[in-house]
Parts: C-alpha cells; structure tokens; sequence
C-alpha cells in the first residue's frame, strides 16, 4: 500500500478545502468556515494498477492573521497550489507560496489549479497571467468545487505524476 | 548531607489528576524500551475514541490523525536533549466520534529520560480566535468584492466614458471633415463648437462664438429667430429647413438644418448651408423665368425672347419652326402681344388637313351661297383678326391653292371672300409656324418657294425641349403650380427623384409633353409630392437602367431608321445624333452594332 502525503496550499477562501471534501465525500457547501488548524482527509484510490491512498492536508490559507509552517510541508510528495480565478490577490499569494514548497520539498510534482471555474464571468485572473504561469512551467488547470469540474482530474494527474517522479520500490512497471 | 528523595505523596497524585482532568488534558508517556504510549491519569471523555478498550493504559497512537504522528515522529528524530521544550503541534482536527470534529493540539516534554506528549481539546479560548478569524476575512473578503464592483464600474464608465469621447470626436471631426459649416448647441442653446467652414462663412472668429447663444451669433429677423427656437425646440432632425437672412457681419443667406446630437440628444447641431448666391441668382432669374406665357431661363429661350421683342418692334411676316409641342403658338402670342397691335385681335388657325375649299372659306370668309351650305355671309379670320396678328399653324400643310391666295393677301394686303369679286382691305399681320423644312419642301415641290420668302421675312426657331433641359425643373413646377390650382389638389413639389427623371428623358413631345406628364401625375399622385410612380409609365419606364431611355424596340426596322435618321440630322455625326435622341454615347453606340449600322 503506497501513501503520499498532499499539501493543498493556496489564500483563505479560494477553495481547498471544498475541493478536498468534494474529492473525498463528493459534497459541496457554499457556507464559509476558514480553516484553523489542519485536517488531514485520506481518500484510496487506484493509479496506474496501484493502489494509492492519498493523504490530503488541507491547510489553512495564509494572511496576516496566520502563517504558514514550513513544518506540515515536510513529507509531502506533492502539493497543490489553490487560486480563486475571482480575485487577482490569489495569484500573487500563489507564487510566494510555490516558493516556500519548492524550498522545503525540492522539486516535487505539484499542479496549480485556479478554482471557481462556474463563475468564469467574474474571473479577474486573465489569460496573460495565466500563460505566464505557464511559462513558468506550472501545470495549471480550471475547476470548480461547486460544480466537481476538473477535481478528481487534479488528483489523479498529481497521483501519477508523484508516482513517476518516486516509482514504487519491487513493483515491476 | 544527601537531600531526601522526594516521592509524590497521594494528595499529589490525586492533585495532578485533577489539574489534568480540569485542563481537558491527555497526558502520554513514551517507553523508550516499547516505543509505545502509556497514559498518565484519568483522561478526559473525548480521549476514549483512541484509547485500546483491551488496555487502558496503551495508546495506539496509529488512531490518530497522521497529523499527531508526524509530530511525534519529528519530536523523536530530534533526539532526547537534556531538557528541551518542542513547539507545540499547532492545532488539527479529528473527529469527535459522533459526526463531529473537534481541534486538538499537541505539545511535547523531556525530563531527563522521560518523554512526555500532551494533548490539549482546544476549548472556547479557541473558538473565540475562531470567530475573530473568520470575521476578519469575511471581512477582506466583501472589501474585495466592493473594491471589485467598484473597479467594474469605474472601468465601465471609463470605457463608456472613451467611447462617447471618441464618437464626440469622431462627430466633431467629421463635421470639420465634410467643411460642413456646422454649430453645436448644448442644452442652454450655448455654441459649445462651430467648424471652421462655419466660422468662415459666418465670418467670425472661434472666441467670438464659443460659449455665446446661438442668438448672439446669428443676427436674424424677429420672425426667423421665433422659428429657429421652435426648430431647436422640437428638432425634427433635418426634416425641416429655413432660409434665413443674416445681417452681420456680413449680409448672407443661409438655409438652417437642425440636428439632434446622436450622442446627447439635449444638444442641437445646427447646419448652415450658404444660399447667398442661390438667392442673388433666384432674383435676378425671377426677372426672366419667363415671358409672357413662355417659360425658361435656358439661354437659347433668353435668346429667343430677344429675338420675340425684336421682332415684335417690326411688323413683319414670321415664321416660326419647331418640332411639336415646343410652344410655337405662345412664341406668336408674345409676338403679338409685345407689339403694337397688342390691344387688337389674336387669331389663330390651325391649317393641318383641311380641304381646299374649307380652308379658303376659313381664312378669306365667303358670301351666302358661295358653296352649298354657305346659309349665310360670313367673315373669314383675316377679317377678324384685322388690326391684330393671325397666326397661321402649319403652314406647310396648305394646300398649292390656298398658298397662291395666301401670297396674294400679303402681297395686296386685301383679300377676296369666296363668291364676291370686290376684294377688302385688312391689315393683319401673319405670323405662321411649322415643323416641317419648309426648305425642303420647295424643294419637293410641295411648298411655294415665293411664299416660303414671303412669309420668312423675320425667323424664329425653337429649340425642342431636350435641348433645353435646364428649363424643365422650372417649366415643371410652372405646370404643377398651373395644373394643382386647376385641379385643386395642393401638390406644390416634385421629389428629387422624379425631377431627376423627367431631366433625362428625351421628350419627343415636347414641353407640351412635359404638360401632359405633370398633369398625368397630379391625377395619380397621392401625397404632397410628385413621385416617379406618379408620372406616365414611357417616362419612368425610359429609366429603368435595363433599357435604353428612349427606344423600346429591341429589334425591328424602326428602330434602325430612327437611328439613321438621327445620323443624317446630325452629317453623321455619332456624339450630336446619340444627344439628339437623348440616350448615352455607349448606348447609341451599342445599338449602331446590334442592328448593323455602318457609320462613316
Ligand atoms: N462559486 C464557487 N464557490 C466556491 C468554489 N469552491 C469554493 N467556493 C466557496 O468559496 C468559499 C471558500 O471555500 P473554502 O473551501 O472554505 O476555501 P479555503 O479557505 O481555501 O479552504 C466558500 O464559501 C465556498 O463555498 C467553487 O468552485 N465555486
Ligand atoms: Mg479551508
């Protein structure tokens, strides 16, 4: 049984921990209850004939009110960078907090999802930003937790590409 | 001297426990030899989820969220210092057994050898924090979303704000682009722009006109002014104009247009168009639009009343030749009537196919019984017309006989009635007109050469209408203004489409033609003005662009000698004979190769 720890990053509000509870339990809720203190959620699944439980660390998002600690990065195989399409604020959050992950864990897989895709018209994050991202060599992909578009596709693309980047020892390939 | 080693007494148990169970506080030991935990105390309620029911006092720490054993296990890999305070976990949930979560948060101890790790429920202390959290993003949030909308619309009327800028521009540019001399009039009637060409034909500087009333600038009549308000007022976007007279600086005429501004429909936009010289020349037109009943302004029919008062100062035989329908008649009234015999009679007689003996009788009158049917003496028209002008129409439709009288009478200047023998003396003046080439007709044999010097003395022609096109706008709304009185009907214009058409068609009828269309169309028409569908369909139908405006036959003999008759008119000359049957060169060419004319 492989286990791989996932570190959902990203500001307050733009979604992680909606689109964790919509991965793992399928619900979604438009109340907002920010997120003190980390929730770990588990959810199996089978990658590429493996099975893989992964663990996903849904971590407060970062403001003035509470820092992140590099410390709950550690062990991560992945991570995910959480931005809400609907506030431009969220980007720039984004890439600072790229950094402090990529510091910690090294190059490790990660994949950037801009979230809020059901409210596209009111997106201020536009696409030179995003093609900028993406010359950075960021992965990014469109979602909603609201509507579950693009959410199990995050996961599992990040499962594989962790998968590949530390293939499971004595299992053939 | 060797302290006493100090052992908890019971009381300091039973303490211990109570501080733990009132801090709501799990208190765990690590046994380096087993790796595991073993409790301390009696933990709270919440504890027992993770608690091993087959050992109280074992913990499986594996229960717990992954969160707890990466804390413990990095608290571990540091290594048991001497005494070392880690951080504390931080707070993480877990589920609080019964659907719930609650938030824990952990912290660990060493004492020499001994590890100890504490687990704490996070209590009201951290609901509280909560709270305030929460509201202060909540918070960041909604600022957001105003900041955002508020950013929306300023954005939005930035760009409503170019917009109208541009369009405003693109107005203003476009009126100086065109040399439209063109005022703009805010809501207060305030000039806010004038165009150079405005300012030009106004005669004014741009200071002198920006920010003033229209009614400063402009120095109209009393009258003008009241209607030009009511203009601005109501603005019926160009669909009502006015000539008005401005005095200062210099004296102009000006018709006045007045728009709505598209963009902002409070403000006017007044265009000026300058009818100074239109009206200079209306004036001095009106004093030769016409004469007598003959109306043009074109110069061959200014030639011609020329010709008409000179002629009427003499008291000569004319002739006058035209093709039908050009007003020979009228040409002989005017003779008449500016000469001296004016207040004397004006006969005319229409000679085309009568007889001999009819016309005679007609023209020298007869004695009772002359001829059966002559009941009674009577009076030819030389006798009546004696003192004034006879007009004879058609004079190269007389027969041979009847010229050999007619040379006679001008030459004694009396004449005999049919069955008398004593001739009478009358002094009429003859003026006679044709059609024909008299010329040609002494040539042929048909006409008396000595009459045709006789009766040639003085020469008028007429020019048929297609020659004068420039006469028909005027002869038109002459004929209109004629036939809508008669009729009753107020039609007073003609659409420019429809005067476009009657300019170019070819008129083989001429003005009398032209009469008979207009009054065609004031039947048929409508509205208050004449349309193209109101006129005779050979005069619409003549423009329709997939025909030649005049011949409607494509093939056939006709046709053909038209156009070779056309040619000879005009000693083969293909420009004056395409003009002569009033169609194009290009068409008259195209027909010459259809219908296999050489020419030249
Ligand atoms: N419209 C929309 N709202 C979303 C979506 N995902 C999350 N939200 C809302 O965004 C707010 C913050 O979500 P949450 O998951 O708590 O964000 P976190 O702070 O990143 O964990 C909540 O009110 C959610 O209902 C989404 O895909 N579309
Ligand atoms: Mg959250």
């Amino acid at each position: 049984m492989i286990q791989k720890k996932i570190c959902m990053l990203g500001g307050f509000a733009v979604g992680k921990t909606s689109l964790v509870r919509r991965f793992v339990t399928n619900v979604f809720s438009d109340q907002y209850r920010t997120t003190i203190g980390v929730t770990v959620e588990r959810k199996s699944l089978v990658v590429d004939d493996h099975d893989v439980t992964l663990m996903l660390w849904d971590l407060y998002g970062e403001d003035e009110f509470q820092r992140l600690r590099e410390s709950y990065l550690r062990g991560s195989s992945g991570y995910i960078i959480v931005m809400d399409g609907t506030r431009q604020s969220t980007l720039d959050g984004a890439l600072a907090l790229q950094q402090t992950a990529a510091r910690t864990l090294g190059p490790v897989p990660f994949i950037a999802i801009i979230n809020k895709a059901d409210v596209r018209a009111e997106w201020e994050i536009d696409d030179r930003s995003i093609n900028q991202l993406r010359e950075r060599g960021w992965t990014v992909l469109f979602g909603s937790a609201k509507l579950g578009q693009g959410v199990d596709e995050l996961f599992t693309l990040l499962a594989t590409q962790m998968l590949k980047a530390s293939p499971p020892s004595g299992v053939p390939s | 001297m060797k302290e006493k080693k100090r052992n908890p007494s019971q009381s300091d148990v039973s303490l211990f426990q109570d501080i733990v169970l009132h801090l709501d506080i799990v208190v765990l030991e690590r046994e380096a030899a087993t790796g595991t935990f073993r409790l301390h105390g009696i933990p709270p309620a919440w504890w027992h989820q993770f608690a091993d029911t087959a050992d109280a006092t074992t913990v499986d720490l594996s229960r717990c969220s992954p969160f707890l054993q990466e804390y413990v296990a990095a608290w571990l890999h540091m290594g048991s210092s001497e005494l070392s305070i880690v951080e504390k976990s931080g707070p993480w949930t877990e589920s609080d057994g019964q659907g719930g979560t609650m938030t824990l948060e952990a912290g660990t101890l060493s004492i020499g050898s001994r590890q100890l790790l504490f687990i704490e429920r996070m209590g009201s202390g951290f609901e509280q924090m909560h709270t305030i959290v929460q509201r202060a993003r909540e918070r960041v949030l909604a600022e957001e979303v105003a900041v955002k909308s508020h950013r929306q619309v300023e954005t939005h009327l930035l760009t409503q704000l170019e917009a109208s800028e541009q369009t405003k521009d693109d107005l203003l540019a476009l009126l100086q682009h065109l040399h439209l001399a063109a005022l703009v009039l805010n809501e207060q009637g305030i000039i806010t722009f004038a165009s150079h060409r405005g300012l030009e034909l106004l005669g004014i500087e741009a200071s002198h006109v920006i920010g003033l009333t229209w009614e400063s600038v402009l120095h109209v009549r009393e009258d003008d002014r009241a209607m030009i308000h009511e203009m601005i007022r109501k603005s019926l976007d160009g669909e009502r104009t006015r000539v008005v007279h401005i005095e200062q600086p210099r004296p102009i005429w000006i018709e006045l247009e007045i728009h709505r501004d598209p963009d902002s429909p409070s403000r006017r936009i007044l265009v000026l168009h300058d009818r100074t010289e239109l009206h200079a020349l209306r004036q001095a037109l009106n004093e030769q639009t016409s004469f007598h009943d003959l109306v043009g302004k074109s110069s061959v029919m200014l030639r011609t009343y020329q010709l008409v008062r000179d002629v009427a100062r003499v008291d000569t035989t004319v002739l006058i030749e035209g093709e039908t329908g050009t007003g020979k008649e009228l040409i002989a009234r005017a003779i008449h009537c500016s000469s001296e015999r004016q207040r004397k009679p004006f006969i005319a007689a229409n000679c085309a196919g009568l007889t001999d003996s009819i016309l005679t009788s007609q023209l020298f009158g007869h004695k009772r019984g002359a001829f059966t049917g002559a009941v009674s003496d009577q009076q030819g028209l030389f006798e009546a017309a004696d003192g004034g002008t006879l007009f004879l129409d058609e004079i190269g439709d007389i027969p041979q006989h009847v010229q050999t009288a007619l040379l006679r009478v001008l030459q004694e200047k009396e004449i005999t009635r049919l069955g008398e023998a004593k001739p009478r003396k009358v002094n009429v003046r003859v003026v006679a007109a044709t059609h024909h080439n008299l010329s040609e007709d002494v040539v042929r044999g048909t006409f008396r050469a000595d009459l045709l010097y006789r009766i040639r003395i003085a020469r008028i022609s007429l020019p048929p209408l297609r020659e004068r096109r420039e006469d028909i706008p005027l002869l038109a709304q002459s004929f209109l203004g004629q036939i809508s009185t008669a009729t009753g009907k107020s039609i007073d214009r003609l659409s420019s489409s429809t005067l476009h058409l009657l300019m170019s068609y070819v008129w083989p009828g001429n003005v009398r033609e032209l009469k008979s269309a207009i009054e065609f169309a004031v039947i048929s028409c409508k509205g208050k003005d004449i349309i193209p569908d109101d006129l005779p369909p050979e005069i619409t139908d003549a423009s329709a662009p997939s025909r030649s405006p005049v011949w409607v036959p494509l093939a056939g003999g006709d046709e053909k000698s038209r156009l070779l008759a056309a040619l000879s008119d005009a000693k083969g000359n293909r420009t004056e004979a395409a003009r002569r049957l009033g169609v194009s060169r290009a068409t008259f060419y195209r027909r010459l190769v259809e219908l296999n004319i050489q020419s030249r």
